[in-house]
């Protein structure tokens, strides 16, 4: 379980903006205006943000700074935004991506 | 056209904006992530002098400092690329081109992994990323986590993360395999630890750099080292003990931590479940260079910086007319070194620009990078300096030669 | 105790046992490692394990790549259809 730290001893409070609703995966979930999708969605204690194309293992966060895409999420239809770097709206609709059917794999098994 | 445009908004791009907007120069910053500050945005430390090293507060500064020199800061964007056409430096983003005539690389480090069986589960992530969670969107990345890794980045997060009221329930080494001898090593990480001793609140530590130094010491200091671990701001650290795997269905709930002899093999039969739910790797930064590659900026490969850097000079300058770095492309080093590689980049694209009289300005700033390196509380890499020596070295065997290497 | 097998690369899931067997078995540089593998060649450009696929082959090389780097190629993010053909969002 996940949580939003809100007295913190060293720093200051962060300005959080209004909340805002959102869907995850058809799923409607609250989180603050500007903040990171990753963000929101941790603190809805999701994890899960994509299954891998292969192998369909799920996938979350790792870099969280844009390097790794692992977080990469379909936001209003545009594919392949990293849910780390991109600011929460409200009523953006979030998909996760799952596997696809590619055949890669196989061809490298016999190639390499 | 601008005269500077500065990718990254970290410290070193953001001082480096500031000080060629003063000089009356069009400046541009350019950076992905949604606010400015870097890797500076997530930092927080105690300073020897009991005051905080405040990682937002810095960079609220240095954002304020180059907006109000007249620099324009454009978040979120993504450089796709960089290209040069004749005299101009050209600038892909997935909206616009920009053209400039002095291009500053201030793209930072990445995070090198450490890769552990079990390590794509979603709450496995990089320690960089537990700290951004939740210094600078304050999020707690779980409950109660393990950080994989045993070196100052890791114990530095490890404070942040526990001072937010998260708890750390070990840093750990990760089981040896080809790949991180020298971070799964217990002896070869103790040295490294030995040299941020005087940071490790533990008296353990803090004796034992004093009676460690021998090498046979270090043997001894290995083998008796407790195999509880020592507790370093109340977080039990282990090195006599490794992650063999990260546990967990859909997502992390546990890890198997194991005893390992001295040398980092693990002792059959020693395994023991861990609950948690979030892993940190904490594998060190190395410098994020793509930018100066596809550039076509010759580089060096220097252990003692972290990785590949692009070659420069004490100026800033690259092999490439009109292309600059500064900051941890430059090499692994603190938020301090990149402001003040930023200075002197700053000054030498004005001066280069055809702003007059700033070569005493650039010698000094330039003596005012080294004071800054002397000063560091610690290094993330102890041979630092000499590290910069190759560099320096490399550039100047590079200037000599007729064809560029 | 037997290391298990673990990822190295997550984009295209390569395997640690996967390219050391590839390395030892071809004595490959980098390049190749990664050519052969997919090792460094999915989403997100390399920028996670690229330098323990160069480790790797450093390892089996007598003289190190001190100079050279694997290669990097633009765009340095991904880039949609959509905005590579200037269409619209």
């Amino acid at each position: 379980m996940s949580e939003r730290i809100t007295d913190h001893p060293v720093l200051d409070p962060i300005e959080r903006k209004k909340e805002v609703s959102f869907l995850f995966n058809g799923k409607s979930y609250k989180g603050y205006e500007g903040e990171p999708i990753a963000a929101a969605l941790l603190a809805n204690n999701i994890r899960t943000l994509r299954y891998h194309e292969e192998s369909g293992s799920p996938r979350g966060i790792y870099c969280n700074i844009g390097h790794c895409f692992e977080c990469r999420v379909t936001v209003n239809e545009k594919q392949g935004l990293r849910a780390c770097l991109t600011p929460l709206k409200e009523g953006m609709e979030i998909q996760s991506s799952g596997m696809l059917p590619t055949p890669v794999k196989e061809w490298r098994e016999t190639h390499v | 056209m601008y005269d500077v445009i500065i990718i990254g908004a970290g410290p070193a791009g953001l001082s480096a904006a500031a000080t060629t907007a003063n000089q009356g120069l069009e400046v541009l910053v350019v950076d992905e992530y949604m606010k400015a500050g870097g890797r500076l945005l997530g930092q927080l430390y105690e300073e020897p002098d009991g005051t905080y090293w405040n990682g937002i507060k810095e960079s609220n500064h240095l954002y304020e400092r180059a907006n109000q020199s007249g620099a324009e800061i454009k978040l979120g964007t993504s450089i796709l690329n960089i290209e040069k056409s004749g005299d101009v430096w050209l600038v892909y983003t997935e909206k616009d081109t920009y053209e400039t005539s002095h291009l500053l690389l201030a793209t930072g480090a990445a995070e090198s992994p450490s890769p552990v069986p079990g390590w794509t589960l979603p709450g496995v992530m990089s320690v960089g990323a537990a700290q951004v969670m939740t210094n600078v969107h304050r999020v707690k990345p779980g409950k109660r986590g393990v950080i994989i890794g045993v070196n100052p980045l890791a114990a530095v997060i490890a404070s942040e993360l526990q001072m937010a009221g998260v708890e750390v329930t070990a840093l750990t080494l990760p089981q040896m395999n080809g790949l991180n001898e020298e971070a799964a090593h217990p002896k070869q990480v103790m040295n490294q630890l030995l040299h941020v001793a005087h940071m490790a609140p533990s008296a353990l530590i803090r004796q034992g750099s004093k009676w460690m130094k021998p090498s046979i010491m270090q043997d001894l200091g290995i083998t008796f080292y407790p195999k509880s671990g020592f507790k370093m701001w109340g977080i039990p650290v282990h090195l006599r003990k490794a992650v063999t795997e990260i546990l967990g269905d859909e997502k992390v709930a546990a890890v198997k931590l194991a005893t390992v002899k001295p040398n980092g093999d693990v002792i059959e039969g020693t395994e023991e479940i861990i609950t948690c739910d979030f892993v940190c790797i904490a594998g060190g930064l190395y410098p994020l260079t793509e930018l100066a590659a596809v550039a076509g900026c010759p580089f060096y490969l220097v252990d003692e910086l972290g990785g590949y850097v692009p070659l420069h000079n004490e100026r800033m300058e690259t092999a490439l007319d009109g292309l600059y770095v500064a900051g941890n492309i430059t090499g692994i080093e603190g938020a301090k070194v990149a402001i003040a590689q930023g200075v002197t980049a700053g000054l030498t694209m004005a001066s280069n620009h055809g702003v007059q009289g700033l070569k005493d300005r650039i010698e000094q700033s330039i003596e005012e990078i080294e004071q800054t390196r002397d000063n560091a509380p610690f290094h993330f890499h102890p041979d630092v300096k000499k590290g910069k020596q190759i560099v320096q070295e490399k550039w100047e065997e590079m200037m000599a030669a007729e064809q560029p290497l | 105790m037997k290391q298990q097998d673990f990822l190295v690369c997550r984009c295209e899931e390569v395997t640690y046992n996967e390219l050391m067997e590839t390395a030892s078995r071809t004595g490959c540089t980098a390049r190749e490692l990664k050519l052969r593998t997919r090792a460094g060649m999915g989403y997100c450009g390399g920028r996670t394990c690229r330098p323990l696929v160069q480790q790797i082959t450093q390892k089996l090389e007598k003289a190190p790549h001190t100079r050279v780097t694997l290669k990097y190629q633009p765009p340095v993010r991904p880039i949609s259809f959509g905005d590579l053909g200037g269409g619209e969002e």
